[in-house]
């Protein structure tokens, strides 16, 4: 009797098998096949010869020719500049329109609210086809100005959700309290709804900005003579040939996104899991 | 004499649910006013109109002579202590408490002078830095309280302020804020479901039931002379005794009850033949000689401990339970299952038709 308890609780061999053994297993293989192309990538921008695939010995001869190369420079520059000016507006954008629809009653809001996410769903070569027929239709140059609006396009309903999210768990009897004790619209805004929304606002900068800064199919669509984004340019020396500059190019941007990651978590996550805690 | 708080005729609707029915009320300088009833009564509606937050569908509100029926809740001269606290967590405490000061552009030197003799007002003076989440329950509603007293609003606002509180803590913050109150002389109009607390704390109590306020009265005017059967099973401990009026006389009522007859006191006595509840206070039941009037004969069937008293539960002769409330004396309290003859005074016992 007892034996056939013991039997009955204990897992089988398939569970044994599988939920401990091979989980494990299969993990570190998920894990492998997404890190190996990107370390085998890291390793190669350190080769000294002209292949990307058979080694010949360490360099940093590849660093010097990207810090060289005045074309990458300048993709480089243009692409932090419509990183920066899209993440701005997508942002202050987003905001506004997360407080107006978690905050606010008015015809139209569940509307608004899906519409504002609807880009989340749309191939993003549709919005950028899209967006050219209407300012060559509107007779707009291409550049910066149609560029940034098209990022926008793309960030928006990421801000805009990540904004809401926090907006919507904020307590309104707060809101309340601050009128309650003289404050109007603008001040209970600025001095109560705001401070509290702020690291949500900087976590969807900074989403904002990295969607940008490494977006292709918008900027093909929506750069004009001299905005050639940092991912375009990559794009168009590929076609030429792979060589371990690209490799040393993708390096330092994984260093620098990386940096940026810990740079956030760093200051912001602290702060983000001690308001929630509250 | 005008009043600091008057509502004429207010009536507020949501949708189709009527949260007030025609409200007129006025509540006095400088009083300790408090809005009792058990949830959805209509007590909070009533707080949320004064401050604002909500708008009368009907009928006018004035502070202090005033009409702000239309006026927005930042321009009202009164103030809001939540039972939430509503602290700004991202605000230091003595920010928190400069806040109204803050909006309304007080220059800085004056405002943290000000802010800071309103927490030393509730003791919280210690640390101005500290955030809210860094303070416990009883603290924060003591910022809180600064927060509201600081602008000296002429009207302060209490929603169930102590609500949150353990019951130690609650009977300290109740006799203080009384305290306080009495000392700055400011309106207080107070929100509780409560009973206790109101005929602590309370001038006066408007007692609500439906969106409608059923008695006004003073603590002890509300305790001794209920005017209702709901009143007198909300407020306090009572005892209800089925019965029926067997001669109605002048200022005088015979009731047939507890298998025996009672004389009551009553304005208006109703015909004979009517069935009635007798109300009695615990306390006021004595035990009585055999042969007393306005008495019956009961079997003691429990007796609680409660410290200060006890509580003596009689079964009596038509099954009707009768609780009597005596000191404790230190005497040993009688056995159960003893008989004795309780007294119910003409005076003490309140008719109600059923």
């Amino acid at each position: 009797m007892s034996g056939q308890q013991a039997h009955r609780a204990g897992p089988g061999w398939f569970t044994r098998v599988f939920a401990h053994g091979l989980s494990g297993w299969v993990t570190l293989i998920t894990y492998i096949f997404m890190l190996a192309p990107i370390v085998v990538l890291i390793a190669f921008a350190f080769n000294a010869g002209r292949s990307t695939v058979v080694w010949t010995g360490f360099s940093l001869d590849w660093f010097e020719v990207v810090w060289n190369n005045r074309h990458i420079a300048r993709a480089l520059q243009v692409s932090l500049i419509v990183a920066v000016a899209s993440a701005a507006i997508s942002t202050a954008t987003g905001a506004l329109a997360a407080v107006a629809i978690t905050r606010r009653q008015f015809l139209g809001r569940d509307a608004l609210g899906a519409a504002l996410a609807a880009p989340l769903v749309l191939p993003e070569i549709v919005l950028g086809v899209a967006l050219l027929v209407f300012m060559s239709f509107m007779g707009v140059t291409l550049g910066y100005g149609t560029m940034i609006i098209g990022h926008v396009l793309v960030s928006l309903p990421f801000s805009t959700l990540i904004v809401r999210a926090a907006a919507s768990s904020l307590d309104l009897q707060l809101e309340n309290a601050a009128a309650d004790l003289g404050a109007n619209e603008w001040q209970t805004f600025r001095m109560v709804t705001l401070p509290q929304l702020m690291p949500a606002i900087f976590t969807a900068f900074i989403l904002s900005a990295t969607l940008s800064f490494d977006n292709l199919v918008m900027s093909t669509f929506t750069s004009g003579v001299g905005t050639t984004t940092l991912p375009l340019r990559i794009y168009s020396m590929l076609k030429l040939g792979i060589t371990p500059e690209i490799n040393a190019l993708g390096t330092l941007l994984v260093v620098a996104n990386v940096a940026i990651l810990f740079l956030v978590m760093g200051r912001y996550l602290p702060l983000m899991l001690k308001t929630s805690r509250r | 004499m005008q009043g600091a708080v008057e509502l004429r005729g207010v009536v507020k609707r949501f949708n189709t649910f009527t949260a007030l029915r025609r409200m007129d009320l006025t509540i006095r300088q400088g009083e300790f006013f408090t809005m009792l009833g058990a949830s959805g009564c209509g007590k909070t509606t009533t707080l949320r109109l004064i401050a604002g937050f909500e708008l009368p569908t009907e009928g006018h509100i004035l502070i202090d002579g005033q009409d702000v029926s239309d006026v927005p809740a930042h321009l009202r001269p009164v103030h809001t202590v939540f039972q939430s606290y509503a602290l700004f967590p991202h605000l230091s405490i003595l920010d928190n408490v400069s806040f109204p000061l803050t909006v309304r552009r007080v220059p800085r030197r004056q405002r943290l002078e000000r802010a800071r003799a309103a927490l030393d007002l509730v003791q919280m003076g210690g640390f101005p830095d500290r955030k809210p989440s860094q303070l416990s329950g009883g603290q924060q509603q003591r910022v809180a309280l600064a927060r509201a007293l600081v602008n000296e609003p002429k009207v302060l606002l209490l929603d169930e302020p102590l609500g949150a509180l353990d019951l130690k803590l609650r009977k300290e913050m109740q006799h203080e804020l009384k305290q306080m109150q009495r000392r700055l002389g400011i309106t207080f109009v107070f929100v509780t479901h409560d009973q206790e607390e109101a005929l602590t704390m309370s001038d006066r109590i408007a007692l609500m039931r439906g969106g409608e306020i059923i008695q006004l009265d003073t603590p002890s005017g509300l305790y001794n002379a209920p005017s209702s059967l709901y009143a007198a099973e909300f407020i306090g401990e009572t005892n209800m005794i089925p019965g029926r009026v067997v001669e109605a006389g002048a200022g005088r009522a015979r009731v047939e009850a507890l298998g025996g007859h009672f004389d009551v006191a009553c304005s208006e006595p109703p015909a004979a033949g009517a069935a009635v509840t007798l109300t009695i206070r615990p306390e006021r039941v004595t035990p009585v000689a055999a042969n007393a009037s306005n008495s019956a004969g009961g079997r003691l069937v429990d007796v609680d401990f409660i410290g200060t008293d006890l509580r003596l539960v009689y079964t009596m002769s038509d099954g009707t339970r009768v609780t009597l409330r005596r000191q404790n004396t230190g005497a040993a309290p009688p056995q159960v299952g003893q008989g004795a003859q309780l007294g119910l005074a003409a005076d003490d016992l309140r008719l109600f038709v059923t």
